[in-house]
């Protein structure tokens, strides 16, 4: 059998431009600061815990992806950082104010994408404003803005039911962001799509967050998604939920998705799957040994 | 745009496979003439049964005694009067014993089924002759008075019931405060509390009003309650994080998102009260159609006593079909129909720039 692998580079090694990169994030302020965060689920065989000290930062302007097998507890982190569910310990704070409860700091977008059916696309995304009495016409200016960026202008009185799922989760997006949230919380956003759509919403976020000033907080399960959007890419791993790894992505922005065949890129998808598929195996083997 | 089984052009398919489809919706034209055929064929049959002879009729309406002094077990066959098929005959048998006249008479059915004509010309004649007794009321009358014990017993009703209910499905505290006490109410029949609405609120109105109010307030409670409970926490949780607080989330999430559903727990309640309104009426002095059906029903006017039960039927039938046309126009998020809200639109935009401010 002839070996023909491609000789990648060490996912470790940045090209000098990302290198650089990395440093100017390394000087921004911290806006998110999750801290040795732990959370335990009362079980009928004693406590399970889901996380177990989680500890990481988000930088302004970062874009951060969590990434990990299913029942690693990603899906629990980002409830817990929204404010949705309580930590059994640790803390979580925006700005260095520790979290209680949602606020309108923490933006979020879900998978099932939760649009208020019984408001048109413009009130959805005039919702957070709203909730805020922000004056009406200036909510309107900026809820208009924000349908153009997410390309949806023409679709402003139409009710959500008759959006498709890309749309739906592109008004979503508008609805977040028009309500000035310090970071953006995404937990598994495209994960209803097919994969045509999901391909263009990344392009859409990408556009996004390249021309708006937003941290984001994107949980997935897709490895290319995460390499493709992130700067870095904290692995979890399973039983308890607990940091592997925290990836620098040493792929160069902007982006484009020729760049998903390119070294840096394959190189760090390699690792992920090292760490996310083998370790999953060897978990399984020594489940069965146990058992 | 996405599949709509409504609108989509069905490929011709012979009539059986197209009209008997597993779960399959009928197109518009057949979907119509189903709905025709629904109230159609209870009607032939009740036409076959009446105009067609020998399909039932089991009575005979003697046109002439025959000889009425032969003597027998079965004398008392007069003319004019309605008697068992079998009475008839055994009549004619001991009539032809005796070698004197037969009786004579038309098979029909008894006096309790009445014909559609029959029926059809009370209807119309019902709301044109005058009360038999003075002091009675005209079906007119009557009818108003259970449209207004109706609507009373349903108004408070709902008055009391959709916000407890709404309260119970939002927070769990209340509905643990409420709602074992309100299962345990629900399990009273509402006419038990018929002669101590008696006592309580005396012989008029209100205490019709009240077990009208009793039959459908507790399982409104329980409806509205689950209802509200159906809308997605997930809307709640984005609610949340666009900074909604708790008032905010009841108000501008829990309510319009129930809003839907809680109208159609109406529609099918006031089904209920139309139930509770027979037993009603007939507590205390009685009143409305209950009233006039019993009276009716003292007469023998059998033809007046189904008149009055199709009237319920027909208003029940309107009230719910009025209801249904309005939802479609009240919830265009859910049908589609915009006119009401473009028209809203439309007068808003009327309206100076300063009100419209105040108003959005």
């Amino acid at each position: 059998m002839t070996d023909d692998r491609i000789a990648l580079p060490s996912y470790l090694d940045k090209p000098p431009e990302v290198a650089a990169y990395f440093e100017a994030i390394e000087k921004r302020k911290v806006v998110l600061n999750i801290e040795h965060l732990r959370r335990e689920f009362a079980a009928a065989e004693g406590t399970l815990v889901a996380l177990s000290d989680i500890s990481f930062k988000v930088r302004k302007r970062e874009f951060i992806s969590v990434i990990g097998p299913s029942g690693c507890g990603k899906s629990t982190l980002i409830r817990i950082v929204a404010g949705l569910e309580d930590p059994s310990a640790g803390t979580v704070s925006v700005d260095g104010v520790p979290v209680a409860g949602p606020g309108p700091d923490r933006g979020m977008v879900f998978q099932n994408y939760t649009l208020f059916p019984w408001l048109t696309v413009r009130k959805n995304v005039l919702f957070g404003p709203k909730m805020k009495g922000t004056r009406n016409d200036k909510a309107l200016a900026s809820a208009d803005e924000w349908l153009k960026m997410v390309g949806l202008s023409d679709f402003a009185d139409v009710y959500p039911a008759q959006l498709s799922g890309g749309m739906k989760q592109r008004v979503a997006i508008a609805r977040a962001l028009a309500n000035d949230p310090r970071i953006l919380l995404m937990d598994e956003p495209f994960g209803a799509l097919d994969a045509q759509t999901r391909c263009s919403m990344q392009e859409h976020l990408l556009r996004i967050w390249e021309a708006a000033d937003v941290t984001v907080l994107f949980i997935t399960h897709d490895l290319d998604e995460a390499i493709y959007l992130s700067d870095r890419i904290v692995v979890l791993g399973a039983r308890p939920g607990r940091i592997l790894e925290i990836i620098d992505v040493p792929v160069s922005r902007p982006r484009s998705q020729e760049q998903l065949l390119s070294g840096h890129f394959l190189a760090t998808k390699k690792r992920l799957e090292e760490l996310i598929y083998r370790r999953d195996t060897a978990a399984a083997a020594e489940d069965v040994t146990h058992a | 745009m996405k599949y709509d089984p409504e609108t989509a052009i069905p490929v011709a398919r012979e009539p059986l496979t197209r009209l008997l489809g597993v779960r399959k919706p009928l197109d518009p034209r057949s979907r119509f003439w189903v709905g025709v055929l629904a109230f159609a064929l209870p009607f032939l049959a009740w036409c076959a049964v009446s105009y067609v002879p020998f399909i039932w009729h089991p009575q005979v309406l003697v046109a002439d005694a025959g000889d009425s002094t032969v003597p027998g077990e079965y004398s008392y066959v007069a003319e004019g009067e309605r008697v068992d098929l079998d009475v008839f005959i055994a009549r004619n048998r001991e009539l032809g014993a005796a070698h004197a006249k037969r009786a004579t008479g038309e098979r029909v059915n008894p006096i309790y089924l009445q014909a559609p004509h029959e029926v059809g010309r009370a209807l119309y004649t019902a709301f044109t002759t005058p009360p038999e007794r003075a002091g009675d009321y005209w079906l007119h009358e009557s009818l108003l008075q259970s449209c207004k014990v109706i609507f009373w017993g349903f108004f408070w009703s709902a008055l009391f019931g959709v916000p407890l209910g709404v309260l119970c499905g939002t927070f769990p505290f209340f509905e643990r405060l409420f709602e074992p006490f309100v299962d345990f109410v629900r399990y009273m029949p509402a006419p038990v509390f018929g002669a101590l609405a008696v006592t309580v609120l005396g012989l008029a109105e209100e205490p019709k009003i009240a077990v009208i109010f009793i039959g459908t307030f507790f399982q409104m409670v329980l409806i509205v309650s689950n209802t509200t409970r159906a809308v997605d926490a997930s809307l709640l949780h984005a609610a949340q994080t666009l900074g909604a607080n708790k008032r905010q989330l009841v108000w501008h999430v829990v309510v319009p998102g129930a809003l839907p559903g809680l109208y159609r727990d109406m529609r099918i309640l006031i089904g209920w009260a139309w139930t509770y309104l027979v037993v009603a009426e007939l507590i205390g002095e009685k009143s409305g159609l209950s009233a006039f059906i019993y009276q009716q029903q003292r007469y023998r006017h059998f033809d007046n006593v189904y008149a009055a039960i199709v009237i319920i039927g027909v208003v029940g039938l309107c009230t719910d079909q009025f209801l249904a046309l309005l939802g479609r126009y009240l919830f265009p998020w859910e049908t589609g129909q915009t006119k009401l809200v473009r028209m809203v639109r439309a007068m808003r935009r009327a309206l100076p720039q300063r009100a419209r401010l105040a108003n959005t």
